[in-house]
C-alpha cells in the first residue's frame, strides 16, 4: 500500500504510551465493557498508524486522537444500541471497587441509569456528544478546541448548547423510564 | 465588559474556570449589574449540574491499566491488520484495473451502483460494465484538494476499506497457461486471442470478491477529515452492504514487454503492483523494471466486475459527492452525473493534460481510447472495450487505426 510516508517506531510508540490509557478512560464511558473500548482505542491507533504522520500535520497527533476515537466510540455506541446490547454489569465494572459489595437489586438499577444516559448520548449529534464526552472526562478547552477542530472561543458557546439539548433529553428519558417501570409494577399486580 | 459583549459561550468558560484572568474580573463586574446575565448563569449552571449527574454514573477506567501491555497487544493486533489489509488493497487495484492515474475508477465504480433489476430475495442491484465513458479532471483543483499523485485518496481510499470489509473470494497467485482452450477452461469464458499470432505469456488471473459495509457517520468523517465537510453523504448510504465482485480473467503478451509478464506471475496474490501495465496512462512510472518496447502488446480479458447495492441508494447522488472530492463544483457535477447511466458506466476519470482520450467503436462496441500525453509516451495506447459482456483492454503502441484493426484481429 502507498503510504505517503511512515511512522518512527518510537515516535509512534511515544504517541501510543502518552494517550492510550486516556483515551480508553474517555471511549469506556459509552461502552460496554473495557475490553470493547480497549478494542475500539487500538483500531483508532491503527488508523493512525496507516494514515502515516501526515495525518496530524494541519493539527496535533493528541486532537485527532480524541476526534477520532470519541466519534467511533459513539458510532459504537449506537450500533451496540440497534443490537439491543448493554453494559456488561457482571464483574466487568472496572474500578469502582464498591460495587463487589452491591446486591443485585443495585448493580440493576445502575445499569438501568447506565443505559439512560448513554441512550441520550446516542441521540445527540455526535459532535455534541464528542463535546460532553471530553469535557467530562476533564479535558480542558484548548484540549477540546483541538480535538474538535474548532476556536478556543466557540468551545463554551458549543458546550452550552450540547449540555441544554442532553438535558432537556435526559429529564425526558427519565421520566419515561420511570414511567415505564410504573406500568410493569402496575401489570404484576394485575 | 459590556451586555453586548458577553454571550453564552463566555459564561459557559467562566463556570468552567476556563477564562484568563482578565476576562474572569470582567465577567465579575458586569454580572454584579446585570440580573438577566445572572440568570443566564445559573441556567447554564443547573445544565452543566445535570449532565455531571449523569456522565457520573458511567464507568470509566482507573488510571492504573497497564500502557506496556496494551503496546505490546497493539503490536501484534498492527502485524495481523497489515498482512491482511494488503490482500484488501490488492483487490481494490484489481477491480479498478489500473493503478496510477486511474485508481480513481475503482472509487467511481464501487461508489455508483444503482438498482437494475430486483433480485427476488433480497432486493439488491446489479452493476455491470457495459460501457466506459472518460472523465477529464483538472490537476488544479486535484492539487488544491491535495489529491495530487493520488497520494491523498489512496489514504481515503485506504481508510474506507479497512474499516468494514470483508474478502468474499481471496485471490490466488497468476498462473501461466498454454492456450486460449486452456486459458477459457479456467476462467470460464471463451478467451479470445490475436489472430496469427502467439503470446509470448498468457496468464490466468482468478477471480476475486469483497463485501463493504457502508456506515454514513464513518464516511462523513473520513470526507471531514479530508478538509470536505461542505459534502454530505446521503443517508440513504447508512448500513447499505456493497458487494464487489471481479470475476476470473486473463491478461495475453505479444512482442517484448519486458518483464511485465514475469512480474506479474512472480508477484504474490497480496502484492501491489497488478495491471500497472494493462493501462499505463497518465501515472504509475515503474523506472526500476525492465521496460517493455514498442513491439509490445497487452491484453486483458475479464467478464465485467459487478457491484452489487441495496436499491434505495441513489448512484446519481453518491456520484455528485465523489465528483465534487475531486474537485468539480457542485453544478457540474450535478450536470455530469445526469448524462451518464450509472448502472452501467464505468467511468474513467483522467488528467487533463496527462493524458488523452476519445470515444471510438471497437467491433461495433462503443469503447474508449486513451493515451498519455508525456514526451516519449503518446503513441502508447489504451483501448478499453466491452464485448458480450467480457471487458477487454488493449495497450500497445501505434495510431488509433493501428489500435482499433488490432482490436479487430481477436478471435
Amino acid at each position: 500500500m502507498s503510504m505517503a510516508a511512515s511512522w518512527v517506531e518510537v515516535e509512534f510508540e511515544a504517541i501510543f504510551r502518552e494517550h492510550y490509557q486516556r483515551m480508553v478512560r474517555v471511549t469506556r464511558r459509552v461502552l460496554r465493557c473495557d475490553s470493547e473500548a480497549e478494542e475500539v482505542c487500538a483500531e483508532v491507533f491503527l488508523r493512525l498508524y496507516r494514515s502515516g504522520p501526515g495525518v496530524a500535520a494541519g493539527g496535533l497527533v493528541g486532537g485527532w486522537l480524541y476526534r477520532t476515537a470519541t466519534r467511533a466510540s459513539i458510532d459504537a455506541l449506537r450500533a451496540n444500541q440497534r443490537r439491543g446490547l448493554e453494559e456488561e454489569l457482571e464483574g466487568a465494572s472496572s474500578g469502582q471497587n464498591e460495587d463487589s459489595a452491591d446486591g443485585p437489586l443495585t448493580r440493576l438499577l445502575r445499569g438501568e441509569r447506565i443505559a439512560e444516559v448513554r441512550a441520550v448520548l446516542a441521540r445527540l449529534r455526535v459532535e455534541k456528544a464528542q463535546i460532553l464526552l471530553l469535557r467530562y472526562s476533564g479535558h480542558s478547552y484548548k484540549e477540546i478546541a483541538e480535538a474538535m477542530q474548532i476556536s478556543a472561543a466557540s468551545v463554551g458557546t458549543m458546550l452550552a448548547r450540547a449540555e441544554a439539548e442532553f438535558s432537556t433529553l435526559y429529564e425526558r428519558q427519565h421520566q419515561l423510564s420511570r414511567k415505564t417501570s410504573q406500568l410493569e409494577t402496575a401489570k404484576e399486580r394485575r | 465588559m459590556k451586555h453586548s459583549d458577553l454571550n453564552q459561550g463566555i459564561l459557559r468558560a467562566y463556570l468552567d474556570r476556563q477564562l484568563d484572568p482578565g476576562q474572569v474580573s470582567a465577567v465579575e463586574e458586569h454580572l454584579n449589574n446585570c440580573a438577566a446575565c445572572q440568570r443566564e448563569v445559573q441556567v447554564l449552571g443547573e445544565y452543566a449540574a445535570c449532565v455531571r449527574e449523569g456522565i457520573d454514573r458511567l464507568p470509566h477506567l482507573p488510571e492504573a491499566a497497564n500502557v506496556a501491555i496494551a503496546w505490546a497487544a497493539f503490536q501484534r493486533k498492527r502485524e495481523d491488520a497489515m498482512a491482511s489489509e494488503q490482500s484488501k488493497w490488492t483487490l481494490w487495484k484489481k477491480l479498478s484495473l489500473a493503478g496510477g492515474g486511474l485508481a480513481v475508477a475503482g472509487l467511481v465504480v464501487a461508489l455508483t451502483v444503482a438498482p437494475v433489476r430486483a433480485w427476488a430475495e433480497s432486493l439488491l442491484a446489479i452493476f455491470r460494465v457495459e460501457h466506459f465513458t472518460v472523465l477529464e479532471i483538472n490537476p488544479d483543483t486535484l492539487k488544491s484538494n491535495g489529491l495530487q499523485n493520488n497520494q491523498m485518496l489512496n489514504q481515503t481510499v485506504g481508510r474506507m476499506l479497512s474499516d468494514e470489509v470483508t474478502v468474499t473470494q481471496k485471490p490466488q497467485r497468476p498462473q501461466a497457461v498454454a492456450d486460449a482452450a486452456a486459458a477459457s477452461k479456467l476462467a470460464g469464458f471463451p478467451v479470445q486471442l490475436l489472430s496469427g499470432a502467439t503470446p509470448a505469456a498468457l496468464v490466468f488471473e482468478s477471480g476475486a470478491g469483497v463485501q463493504m459495509k457502508l456506515d454514513q457517520d464513518r464516511l462523513q468523517s473520513i470526507l471531514d477529515e479530508a478538509g470536505r465537510s461542505d459534502l454530505r453523504i446521503p443517508s440513504s448510504v447508512n448500513g447499505a452492504t456493497i458487494g464487489v465482485r471481479v470475476p476470473a480473467g486473463i491478461m495475453a503478451f505479444y512482442g517484448n514487454c519486458g518483464d511485465a509478464p514475469s512480474r506479474l506471475l512472480g508477484q504474490e496474490p497480496d502484492s501491489d503492483h497488478q495491471h500497472h501495465i494493462v493501462v499505463g496512462v497518465g501515472g504509475g512510472s515503474n523506472k526500476s523494471h525492465q521496460e517493455a518496447d514498442a513491439t509490445c502488446v497487452a491484453l486483458m480479458e475479464l467478464p465485467s466486475p459487478t457491484v452489487s447495492a441495496p436499491a434505495e441508494i441513489d448512484p446519481a447522488q453518491i456520484a455528485q459527492v465523489v465528483l465534487q472530492f475531486l474537485g468539480m463544483s457542485a453544478n457540474d457535477a450535478a450536470s455530469f452525473t445526469q448524462t451518464v447511466d450509472w448502472t452501467s458506466t464505468l467511468v474513467l476519470p483522467v488528467i487533463r493534460g496527462g493524458s488523452s482520450y476519445e470515444q471510438v467503436h471497437v467491433n461495433g462496441n462503443e469503447g474508449a481510447l486513451l493515451r498519455p500525453t508525456g514526451p516519449r509516451q503518446s503513441d502508447r495506447f489504451s483501448l478499453m472495450w466491452v464485448e458480450d459482456g467480457i471487458v477487454h483492454a488493449l495497450n500497445g503502441t501505434g495510431d488509433d487505426t493501428t489500435a482499433i484493426n488490432l482490436a479487430s484481429q481477436l478471435e
